[in-house]
């Protein structure tokens, strides 16, 4: 007996959860196969939409296509036959369906069969299939054990928001606004990659909380320096621009930061996830200039640069008055086709108003 | 009306309408609930006249009694409704039916008279149509013309097509009759009246002028309530007015605008038009002159007929380049700061009120000052035609560098450019730059709008801050109202070529 458990079983069905996880696995010492929801089947699957016997599975040595010429090739070309019981619901074997008393046979081609039966993901493992290379942890879980790194950039955020504050805050009220903002800080960082770490923890029964504070923590520093460097460039070398339209390196920081995140929450859906913070970059972007163009008329933020530094770091050259007034004349068409285009939209509503009354 | 008295408010216009930005009260009367409410009862016109404050002497009665005749009250009515949008005053001033008001009074029936009519009412309840002859936006008057006294044609015409009705429909035949009978007695009245039903006021002539302390009395129908006389005094122009006003030292209520101010001989000297809401007994009177001159320009001119947005705008226009002149012919005042030139202009016809703050936390000390003209030219639903200016002088060195230039970004950025809603504006364009000032070295930001029914007018604004100190800086910002683009662009110039340092460099 005990050599005979040791011994290779004739297969492997195993059922796995959504993550490729085996849940339950059955040796098969003998064929065929039968699953259902009774317990004279082989494999007794106790799930209210399986029949009671719901499929059978038997290997069979291939068809003898050569007139069974070759028996050593015969024996190893298997085929696999599914057939479905009195079932309403029926089963899928790879991506064919099944309904109730049909059957299947499939040339086994070495790797293993996915079978979906009732609400049960089933895969049958053969001997002789395909193994594949043992896969190396993902990038998730080798960051999150470096903590030097994570705490190194954490630091530097945190001096990033006290100098915040020592620069918005007047010399008499620093030290009570310095200690507040730094717990108000780090309770929102907590808060933020603790929740992140229950949807990792609900999926993927990890919680990679590691992870979560190194991606938070550099979008942070990311977001914290895009609030200085653009209104600096800006003021430097009179951009406007540069700060009009910002905010969408701030939205793709955050989208890049949600893109990390939800790698470690779903890390089998890695392009999906990218769709996911790429779609929501664009519509963010979008409607950011949508409301800016029904706020102001144009698609930028701000209606005018109003960044100031200290004056050394004026990079950008004076104009005399004279060509900055010059400069001013081109507006005029501008505000003429404005003035024009809107007050004759607006004559319709008026009409309608008089019709009304 | 005090819900709607905004805090900062100085002065008011006297028609009672629903726009109160203005630092004066306008003083006629419009649509509003809460002046209904105060007085639900009264009839409009039933009332017999009068609740007067002041005990009124004989001449006071003497007064009204010559003049009762010659008052109107002026109703602006929805076109087809039961409802009148706003009351103000007028007088008569010929025996043709010529009527003197304010232009704020008639502005909705002469700008949407597609939807207004106007209707005048006698003390002794006579109501008939008007039409407007001629505006003084500027001056704030208007020229009607009672709608009775061009009766007879249009009486005549009216009860023709009345009978010619009532031949061809039997069925209707009560309310044609109805209708023809009424067009009948007006047009009797009118017939009746013309001669002798217009008394008008006489002017009194220049070569007279009131000295300071003289009584004058003041007449009109405020809040609906009935006519009634007040009685204060001439206490000459107000000072530092664009354009001349008489400061009258009595009290004059919503719905008294248009209506006159008297001598003691019953000739008119003014025309009530305004009041200070943050003050007691401190009005305004149009002078007689402007209205002496409509009259003369405006009296047998034809009946103005659809929006009148050409004639505000034409005089709109006036009033930009008069004010555009003045303003950069005035110059500026010295010695407004100690290390720059800032421009602050002279107190002519504008008034600059300043504070100090020292911060309580070392934090930004600054220094502010303010001017505004007390004019604004009112043109229906919103005022123009003005200048301000204003600046602020921050002092960082308890701060450093760095912090002074986070709390001096943040003053520059906390400006707005929206005045008007979309209705009336389009959203503002800006340009900017570094602008060079004699070394100087200053970010200026010009931000302009355009008007969307007076054509060619835009208001401009001026954002100016200084950048050559680490710690201290001012910061200046200049708003024009109502001008052409060319003036606009003279007027940034003039305001840009005032900021130099004090001592060279």
């Amino acid at each position: 007996m005990g050599a005979a458990a040791l011994a290779e079983p004739l297969a492997l069905l195993e059922s796995v959860d959504r993550d490729g996880l085996v849940r339950q696995s059955w040796r098969i010492e003998r064929w065929p196969v039968t699953i259902g929801r009774a317990l004279d089947n082989t494999v007794v699957l106790s799930d209210p939409h399986v029949a009671a016997h719901h499929a059978t599975i038997d290997l069979v040595a291939a068809a003898p296509a050569d007139g069974g010429a070759d028996d050593a090739a015969a024996a190893a070309a298997k085929t696999i036959v599914v057939s479905a019981g009195a079932t309403k619901n029926g089963l899928s074997v790879g991506r064919e369906r099944i309904g109730a008393g049909a059957r299947t046979s499939i040339a086994d081609s070495g790797r293993d069969l996915e079978l979906q039966i009732g609400r049960s993901q089933l895969r049958l493992r053969l001997p002789g299939h395909v193994l594949a290379d043992e896969m190396a942890m993902t990038p998730v879980v080798v960051v999150e054990r470096r903590w030097g790194p994570t705490l190194g950039f954490a630091f530097a955020v945190l001096l990033f928001v006290l100098a915040n504050v020592w620069i918005d805050t007047d010399p008499d009220a620093l030290a009570r606004a310095a200690g507040g903002l730094v717990l108000a800080t780090i309770t929102a960082a907590a808060i933020w990659c603790g929740l992140w770490s229950l949807l990792s923890k609900t999926f993927t029964r990890q919680s990679h909380f590691g992870w979560h504070v190194r991606v938070f923590v550099l979008a942070s520093l990311a977001t914290l320096t895009l609030a200085v460097l653009p209104p600096l460039l800006a003021f430097a070398f009179s951009w406007p621009w540069l700060t009009d339209f910002s905010f969408v390196a701030v939205y793709a920081t955050v989208a890049a930061a949600i893109y990390f995140h939800l790698l470690a929450v779903e890390p089998a859906r890695e392009r999906l996830m990218r769709g996911v913070a790429a779609t929501g970059f664009v519509v963010g972007v979008a409607l950011s200039l949508w409301f800016n163009v029904q706020r102001t008329g144009r698609p930028g933020e701000e209606l005018y640069m109003n960044h100031l530094f200290p004056p050394q770091l004026r990079v950008a050259r004076t104009k005399p008055v004279d060509r900055f007034v010059e400069g001013l004349a081109p507006m005029q068409a501008i505000l003429d086709r404005k003035a024009k285009e809107q007050s004759g939209g607006e004559i319709d509503p008026r009409n309608g108003g008089d019709d009304e009354e | 009306m005090r819900d709607r008295v905004r805090r900062w408010a100085a002065a008011g216009v006297l028609a009672l309408a629903a726009s109160s930005a203005l630092t004066q009260t306008r003083v006629s009367q419009s649509a509003d609930p809460a002046a209904s409410a105060a007085a639900p009862q009264l009839p409009p016109t039933g009332a017999p006249a009068a609740v007067v404050a002041a005990p009124v002497s004989l001449s006071a009665r003497k007064v009204y009694e010559q003049a009762r005749p010659s008052l109107v009250q002026i109703r602006t009515v929805l076109k087809g409704g039961p409802s009148q949008t706003s009351v103000g005053s007028g007088f008569l001033v010929t025996a043709q039916g010529h009527i003197v008001t304010n232009f704020h009074v008639v502005s909705e029936a002469a700008l949407k008279p597609e939807r207004h009519d106007l209707v005048y009412v006698t003390a002794d309840g006579r109501e008939a149509p008007l039409v407007i002859l001629q505006l003084d936006v500027l001056h704030d008057l208007a020229l009607l013309r009672a709608g009775d006294a061009l009766a007879p044609l249009a009486a005549s015409a009216a009860g023709a097509g009345a009978s010619a009705a009532g031949a061809t429909t039997s069925v209707k035949a009560t309310s044609v009759k109805a209708t023809s009978s009424k067009v009948g007695a007006n047009a009797a009245a009118a017939s009746s009246a013309a001669p002798r039903g217009f008394e008008p006021l006489a002017f009194r002539p220049a070569s007279q002028p009131l000295a300071q302390g003289e009584r004058i009395y003041s007449l009109g129908n405020p809040l609906d309530v009935g006519f009634t006389i007040t009685q204060g005094t001439y206490n000459g122009l107000v000072r530092r007015s664009f354009y001349p006003q008489i400061f009258f030292g009595g009290a004059l209520s919503a719905g008294m605008s248009g209506g006159p101010a008297l001598d003691d001989e019953g000739h008119v000297v003014g025309i009530n038009v305004a009041r200070r809401v943050d003050g007691e007994q401190v009005s305004f009177l149009v002078p007689a002159e402007f209205a002496i001159g409509l009259l003369a320009r405006g009296k047998d001119a034809a009946p103005i007929i659809g929006p009148a947005y050409g004639i505000v705008d034409e005089q709109l226009q006036q009033h930009q380049a008069a004010l555009t002149d003045r303003f950069i012919a005035q110059g500026w005042k010295e010695a407004t700061h100690p290390r720059y030139r800032v421009p602050v202009p002279p107190d002519v016809f504008m008034r600059c009120w300043g504070t100090s703050e020292v911060s309580r936390t070392g934090g930004l000390d600054f220094e502010r000052s303010e001017c505004q003209m007390d004019t604004r030219i009112f043109v229906g639903e919103y005022t123009t035609g003005t200048i301000s200016l204003r600046h602020e002088s921050y002092d960082g060195s308890k701060l450093g560098p760095l912090r002074f230039a986070a709390r001096y970004s943040q003053s520059f950025r906390n400006e707005s450019f929206i005045r008007l809603s979309a209705q009336h504006q389009t959203k503002p364009r800006c340009n900017e730059d570094f602008v060079d000032r004699d070394g100087l070295p200053l970010r200026a930001v010009v931000c302009m709008r355009a008007y969307k029914k007076l054509t060619h007018l835009y208001d401009v604004a001026v954002l100016v801050a200084t950048l050559d100190q680490n710690e201290a800086g001012v910061q200046g910002r200049f708003d024009a109202q109502g001008v052409t683009f060319a003036n606009a662009q003279r007027l940034v110039h003039h305001y840009l070529d005032a900021f130099r340092w004090a001592q060279p460099h």
